[in-house]
């Protein structure tokens, strides 16, 4: 794409103005939520810090970090392959994809076509994956709610997070009531539930779950995963076989590392402080295949060049909604997988120098060096690409990505600014120029073809420069000066100090009632619920709330309840998932007190479907199982073979960046606190 | 007495020579020295910006000559230009150790104007006087790039008689940009349209800035828009005595 090209589509994005107001409704409340968030977190600007050094120390040593990685995720049971660039990561999926399903499709008809179920992944939209794929004939579905709109509109994701944040809900009732045969509807969440009922189909008869990976963790060869909505969930643990894939830089060194970035990731990229659902992977389940493809596409490229800080990057998308171009312009018009300040640095770099014309379309304001939660140099990094030290070949015949005519302009201006001399005779001269040019006004108005005519006028140059008016009055001698003291400027900064160190102050260990506190808390602005109860009163509790929701059938962890009682309240229960059945009821490993969430994982009964296929969640918790944070409790995950963090009911922003609860996870969380 | 240099800029240099006579009032009320290498042109920050590094070198290293014969701190009435030579020159000269030092040891002697009185000096109170309502347009490079904002705010709330008012979304870029403001015109006027529309929300008629690149693009939308708002730099408004004309 060359500038002119760029141009043009930074053009049409301006005159759209359904996009506009829809990129105005998402700066203004990512902006907000991620302020909010990160009020929650004191010592941000040290964690940020911290993120930035410990993601150089895995970028500088990352074939080491990757080796430790992969030999760790082997060991639990992961098959991991490596793949150079885009092609060879296709016929890796292909090939793994075709022989898996063959083995298990030979009883029946080979007419059904493979069904693959994906969750939102980036490196997939980079290799072009659901291409490749529907030219092998399988049936690919996108299931985050905003990725799966704009695959039926055949669209690329406008945004890293928000894919669909380009379009309004008018649009999106269209396409629906167009595509998919329902009526038509403009409320978010009928719309939400319509998507939630037909996916659900997909996710219960997929052959294979693709999705991203947020983190590898080096240590302990375990994936981490984020999602929302719970389709993340669906696809790596409904299907036979789950194929993750990676990017080869996003990996952390321990628990530690990724207990700080998730500090940060999704207060940056959804201003929550914990994604609903982190899950937490080492092993495959029962029954179930799991593979991981490593990706590097041109990564060891970046990493080998001056662009190599662009490697610490997490994709938050929090430079996407703090960019000033980003906003006027939406992702499609950069013609990249990956828009906006990072987009406009990766992309000459991964793709091709016919993206280096991006990097020009920023006033390096610097918005989004501020918001990065990993401290990357973005402005600096733009430069750098400006000044054609991006690792790809230079095709263009701009290195710059400028206009010619701005080149010239300032390569003659080079000239004059080396030499005082010619500098001054140059002012002279264009003081000239502007006076003939406009003798009776001090301002000038220039045509809009020469860029600053568009939206401004341009003042004369002065007749007289300062140099020439300094030299003129003679020198610099000062005169009898009063200099004052700022004594109580001093003395607020001291203040300031002062209320700085209190701030900093280490808080006191945490007690059990304090934790519960803080747990009921923040549970409850996340529209969980919880239901406080003694250890001998839990069954009759629940019993009471199935009655009141006239529930008699539930999915159950087994030694969860006293069974007997149940029975003989006529409430009857299943350890399978079955599609009728609204409530699960499963016993947390451990609950967290500064984010309200809790932490599940496979075992018996199936418990993990029923955390996940019910409207309802019912999580039994012990009070002492309550811990301080998440570094806390991420070891606990060791042990089991897939664990996830539950924060709060399933939700999604994709439509219009308005909050609805309930997609593919249960629609509600009931939580019964259980004091020892 | 104390002397500094002063590094004016290319922009003030050339458009507005009241603004460095206001910055050097301002200097000698204080009892300072001002000194002004003749042979200073242009920081080079236009050209690196731009990506045309071997062009931005020379003017770089022109200056680097010009303030390696003075001594003592050097004041630059703009945050952008100080930024360039305290993270820019670094930058540009990252692989050249003989001229990397050379520009270490300029950049320890800058200050970006605001930052020298406050920080420095230890000065708010300049005695300055100007009437009526005032609003603050933190530059991209003075804010987020020297992470300066307390200074010109402390500095502004002793000037008698004027009222600040905060700007509402003050912290957007005005779009100006360098090459930018030219290379992007569609994009940049979005930015400009922004920032007037907020500042004809202040109902204030005088925006401060600290740089004279915003200056040149805030106040020829406003002439293009025939608005009658004024925009000075903030030296403009701390020379300004009781009882004197403005």
């Amino acid at each position: 794409m060359n500038s002119n090209r760029f141009r043009q589509r930074i053009r049409q994005s301006l005159a759209n103005e359904i996009l506009q107001i829809a990129l105005d409704a998402n700066a203004e409340r990512r902006l907000k939520g991620r302020a909010a968030a990160f009020a929650s977190l004191p010592d941000w600007r040290e964690r940020r810090h911290q993120a930035h050094i410990l993601r150089a120390d895995v970028i500088e040593h990352l074939e080491d970090y990757l080796q430790q990685f992969i030999s760790n995720a082997q060991r639990n049971g992961i098959v991991v392959h490596r793949a150079s660039d885009a092609n060879e990561a296709i016929e890796i999926i292909l090939e793994i994809t075709k022989s898996t399903t063959q083995n298990s499709q030979s009883g029946e008809s080979t007419a059904r076509k493979i069904l693959i179920a994906k969750s939102k992944s980036m490196v997939s939209e980079e290799i072009n994956l659901n291409h490749a794929l529907e030219r092998e004939n399988f049936r690919v579905v996108e299931t985050d709610l905003g990725e799966y709109i704009v695959q039926l509109r055949r669209e690329r994701p406008a945004h890293i997070i928000t894919p669909a944040v380009h379009l309004r809900r008018q649009e999106v009732g269209q396409l629906f009531h167009e595509k998919l045969g329902v009526p038509y509807t403009e409320d978010i969440a009928e719309l939400t539930q319509i998507a939630r009922r037909i996916l659900r189909e997909i996710f219960l008869s997929a052959d294979v779950g693709i999705s991203g990976v947020n983190f590898g963790i080096a240590e302990t060869g375990g994936i981490c995963i984020v999602t929302n909505e719970g389709n993340g969930r669906m696809v790596t643990t409904l299907p036979p076989l789950h194929i993750a894939l990676m990017g080869m830089e996003r990996l952390v060194r321990n628990f530690e590392d990724l207990a700080i970035l998730l500090s940060l990731l999704p207060r940056s990229a959804t201003g929550q402080k914990l994604t609903v659902y982190t899950q937490i992977i080492h092993k495959p389940l029962p029954h179930q295949q799991r593979h991981l493809v490593l990706l590097d596409n041109g990564r060891t490229r970046l990493r080998n060049s001056p662009l190599k800080e662009s490697l610490y990057c997490i994709r938050c998308g929090a430079c996407l909604n703090a960019c000033p171009v980003f906003r006027e312009i939406g992702g499609h018009a950069y013609n990249s997988v990956y828009p906006g300040p990072i987009g406009s640095v990766i992309s000459a770099g991964l793709f091709g120098s016919e993206f280096v014309p991006l990097a020009q379309a920023s006033s390096l304001c610097g918005a989004c060096k501020e918001a990065c939660p990993v401290e990357i140099d973005l402005p600096k990094l733009l430069t750098r690409v400006r000044a054609g030290q991006s690792p790809l070949p230079n095709r263009q015949s701009s290195k710059t990505g400028l206009s010619r005519f701005s080149v010239f302009f300032l390569r003659t201006y080079s000239r004059f600014a080396r030499s005082p001399r010619l500098f001054a005779l140059s002012q002279t001269f264009a003081w000239l120029i502007t006076r003939l040019l406009s003798p009776r006004s001090e301002w000038i108005r220039l045509p809009a073809f020469t860029g600053w005519g568009y939206s401004k006028d341009f003042p004369r140059f002065a007749g007289k420069t300062f140099r020439a008016r300094f030299h003129q009055r003679g020198g610099g001698r000062g005169e009898r000066g009063e200099l004052r003291e700022g004594g109580e400027l001093r003395k607020r900064r001291e203040l300031e100090e002062r209320g700085e160190l209190g701030e900093g102050e280490v808080s006191q260990p945490f007690r059990d009632k304090e934790k519960r506190e803080q747990f009921i808390e923040e549970l409850a602005k996340l529209n969980g619920h919880v239901i406080r109860t003694r250890a001998n009163e839990l069954t009759d509790k629940v019993i009471e709330f199935l009655r009141s929701r006239g529930i008699n059938r539930i999915h159950l962890e087994p030694n969860v309840l006293n069974e007997s009682l149940l029975q003989k309240a006529g409430i009857t229960f299943s350890r399978e998932a079955e599609a009728a059945l609204r409530v699960g009821v499963t016993k947390a490993l451990c609950g967290l007190a500064d984010t309200g969430s809790v932490l599940e994982a496979d075992g018996e009964g199936n418990k993990l479907h029923a955390s996940l296929l019910p409207e309802i969640h019912i999580v039994i918790l012990h009070t002492s199982d309550i811990l301080p944070s998440l570094l806390d409790a991420l070891p606990r995950t060791l042990g089991t073979k897939s664990a996830v963090f539950i924060t709060g009911p399933s939700r999604t922003s994709d439509i219009e960046m308005s909050l609805t609860i309930g997609v593919h996870g249960p629609g509600e969380l009931y939580v019964f606190l259980v004091d020892d | 007495m104390t002397t500094v240099q002063l590094f004016i800029t290319c922009l003030i240099d050339s458009f507005y020579p009241q603004t460095g006579e206001a910055v050097v009032s301002i200097l000698r009320r204080i009892s300072l020295d001002v000194d002004f290498p003749r042979a200073q042109t242009c920081c080079g920050q236009p050209l690196f910006n731009a990506g045309l590094r071997a062009e931005a070198r020379p003017v770089a290293e022109h200056t680097i000559r010009v303030f390696e014969k003075t001594s003592g701190d050097i004041v630059i009435p703009s945050g952008s230009c100080a930024h360039m030579i305290k993270h820019g020159y670094p930058e540009l000269f990252r692989d050249d150790p003989l001229w990397l030092t050379r520009a270490q040891r300029m950049a320890s002697r800058v200050y970006e104007f605001t930052e020298y009185l406050v920080d420095k000096l230890g000065v708010t109170d300049l005695g300055a006087h100007w009437e009526g309502k005032i609003t603050y347009h933190p530059s991209c490079h003075t804010l987020r790039g020297m992470n300066i904002d307390r200074q010109p705010r402390a500095l502004l709330a002793h000037v008698q008689g004027a009222q600040l008012v905060e700007l509402p979304h003050a912290e957007e870029c005005c779009g100006f940009g360098g090459i930018f403001s030219v290379e992007h015109p569609e994009l940049s006027a979005e930015w400009l349209k922004r920032k007037i529309t907020n500042l004809e929300a202040t109902d204030s008629p005088t925006l401060v800035v600290t740089e004279a690149g915003c200056l040149l693009h805030i106040a020829g939308g406003l002439h293009r828009q025939r608005k009658k708002q004024r925009v000075v730099h903030i030296a403009e408004i701390l020379a300004n005595q009781e009882g004197r004309d403005r």
